[in-house]
């Protein structure tokens, strides 16, 4: 997979540090510390001119606390907002887990590579996602739903812990009523309680126990190393090569433009030549994120 | 022949002229009897040129500060006011900065354009002249040879000053905006051209280096080398070369900043991720990566090196690291092994 011509310059003197200013339109809870934020550009011009492609993420911020990289968990689709899912886990994730609607937050993007959907047209889809790992892929689900007839079969396999760590739970129910898609929802063994009616096992357990079959397909995996890791062989038994499995990864980051020299691996920045990579690339990849 | 020099006197009169225009005018300034550092000078008096071996910091502070606003907020409410903030736009010039720091600054321009412009940077480095002055001395931190710069390398200055040993410089005008700041400050004179002093002798196989770097990544003899580093991050920030930065958040009541401040890929917390995982947590890992951004990643991704050899990184180190000593036991662990 090429990267994709790199983001057009910013016009000229013109500060590319400085955020859009977002207003808030929804607020919603998926666990005891993940909430996720649906928010619209203030300016409305910018709204207009604003695109991105699903895969890419921004820079959410609260004013007086700091700036989160986080994957634009909407579907490119959806021209009257963007969204954003995350844990709360520190300083700024703290404040952003206090917002409301109308608030006011700031956002920087988008920026990174992005999903190949067009090399995806015409293929089967396997969608893999373990915990807080289901936003990066909840957009590209999106995208392929809502433009259905480019993409053959799809199927995606969620899991996490327990039924309390499973995000977007509502939406995975709506996936599952389009045509020729299939959920499949799994919690860790000892993990499930009384009225779980999903599979109970791990991710690549339940992947091989749905005994898939394709014949041109292409998976998105996205989660824990191990659970990654298990997962390889049964997709490569299904017939997928190296550069048919993508995956976003994470680094820790400030600029998001390639400048402050934090989020490389080896000459790979995150931030400019991912954060979404092949199997083929990963694997060249050192262990550095 | 034909030579144009500038008698030092003259030099001076020049730095105080523009300091009197409102220009920044920053050379070396000794600082005490242990310490020369590039400062704003407040007259010519305080340049000194010579009777060093270089100054303890670098000249990027004045296109990159340490601690800069990116923009700034008020909070009404629940309303935001974003003021965005304009680079500076004062004119600066900087007298006798050592070629290994001139050359820094065009060896940086290449990141803070890449793809995006870093307009803060590129506003003050428009804006800025630097007069380069060859070194007459050198020390054993020194390794610009080794970096394919020498002390008379002319990359990245406008002009160059070569001490002639009799109260004058030659002048060796390289760009216009030399050119415009010497206009009619030099004379010319019947005279032969002062030898340049020998630099440092080239001692660092980067052969054996990039060999090192290209192969075992995880190769537990970075932790032999580095692991005394008690990452204060001295060597990055004395460094003319490296440019992470942090961007914080700086409140006070309702009104604040988002500002860049140096950061150092030394510093523990450096890749920290929000989760606790921190992908480089130990010091070894750490240098690895100060090592392959300078000698490699930056290579590959524009073309060259991202250390000049001024040795100020051992210079300031106080358990004996820095870049030179970590090259040196690089090559010595890889002449041993082959050796084996």
């Amino acid at each position: 997979m090429a990267p994709l011509a790199t983001k057009e310059r910013e016009k000229p003197m013109s500060n590319i540090y400085l955020p859009d200013l977002m207003e808030i339109t929804e607020v919603k809870q998926h666990t005891v510390d993940v909430k996720s934020l649906s928010m619209r550009f203030q300016d409305e011009k910018r709204a207009e001119e604003f695109s991105f492609r699903v895969g890419q993420f921004g820079l959410f911020s609260v004013f007086g606390y700091g700036e989160s990289t986080f994957n634009i968990c909407s579907s490119s689709t959806w021209k009257d907002r963007i969204e954003c899912c995350f844990r709360r886990t520190g300083m700024n994730t703290d404040a952003l887990w206090n917002v409301e609607p109308g608030d006011t937050i700031g956002f920087r993007g988008a920026y990174g590579n992005s999903y190949p959907t067009e090399e995806w047209e015409g293929k089967d889809l396997v969608f893999i996602g373990g915990g807080i790992a289901m936003p990066p892929i909840r957009c590209a689900i999106w995208y392929c739903l809502e433009n259905r007839d480019k993409f053959g079969d799809i199927t995606i396999i969620y899991g996490a812990r327990t039924p309390g760590d499973l995000v977007y739970r509502d939406e995975l129910d709506v996936w599952a009523t389009h045509p020729n898609t299939k959920v499949i929802q799994t919690v860790d063994p000892g993990g499930e309680t009384p009225d779980w009616k999903g599979e109970v096992g791990f991710i690549p357990t339940v992947l091989e126990n749905a005994k898939l079959q394709s014949k041109s397909a292409a998976a998105l995996v996205i989660g824990p190393p191990i659970m990654i890791k298990l997962s390889l062989p049964v997709l490569e038994g299904m017939g997928l090569g190296d550069t048919d499995i993508l995956t976003s990864l994470e680094n820790r980051m400030k600029c998001g433009v390639g400048k402050c020299g934090r989020c490389n691996c080896g000459s790979v920045y995150v931030c400019k030549e991912g954060p979404v990579f092949t199997l083929e690339q990963m694997k060249q990849l050192p262990n550095d994120y | 022949m034909a030579v144009e020099i500038i008698k030092k006197k003259a030099l001076a009169a020049l730095a105080d002229s523009l300091i009197g225009e409102g220009v920044l005018v920053a050379a070396p300034k000794r600082i005490d009897e242990s310490i020369v550092l590039y400062e704003a000078l407040d007259n010519a008096s305080q340049m000194t040129l010579e009777g060093f071996i270089r100054p303890g910091n670098s000249i990027k502070e004045f296109v990159f500060p340490r601690h800069e606003k990116l923009y700034e907020y008020k909070l009404e409410g629940k309303e935001i006011e974003l003021a965005d903030i304009e680079p500076p736009t004062q004119r600066q010039v900087i007298f006798g900065s050592r070629p290994c720091d001139s050359a820094a600054l065009s060896i940086l321009d290449a990141v803070m354009s890449w793809d995006y412009d870093d307009i803060f940077y590129q506003k003050r480095r428009e804006n800025t002249t630097i007069v380069s002055v060859v070194c007459g001395e050198f020390d054993s931190h020194c390794f610009c040879t080794s970096c394919g710069l020498s002390n008379d390398s002319d990359r990245g200055s406008d002009a160059m000053l070569l001490d002639r040993g009799d109260g004058s410089y030659e002048v060796h005008i390289l760009t216009d905006k030399g050119k415009t700041l010497f206009e009619g400050k030099t004379e010319q004179i019947d005279a032969e051209p002062v030898d340049v002093p020998a630099g440092p002798p080239a001692e660092i196989d980067l052969a054996a280096i990039d060999a090192f770097l290209e192969g075992d990544f995880e190769d537990p003899r970075w932790n032999e080398m580095a692991l005394r580093c008690v990452g204060c991050g001295g060597c990055a920030y004395t460094c003319p070369t490296c440019h992470c930065f942090d961007i914080v958040d700086e409140r006070r009541g309702n009104k604040g900043a988002r500002v860049r401040n140096w950061d150092a890929c030394q510093h523990c917390m450096f890749t920290m991720h929000a989760s606790g995982h921190n992908p480089r947590e130990n010091q070894g890992q750490r240098q690895r990566q100060c090592v392959m951004h300078k000698f490699n990643i930056y290579k590959d991704k524009f073309g060259e090196l991202l250390c000049t050899g001024c040795g100020n990184c051992s210079r300031t180190c106080s358990v004996g690291l820095g870049v030179k000593p970590v090259l040196r036991m690089i090559v010595q662990l890889t002449s041993e092994q082959t050796q084996e």
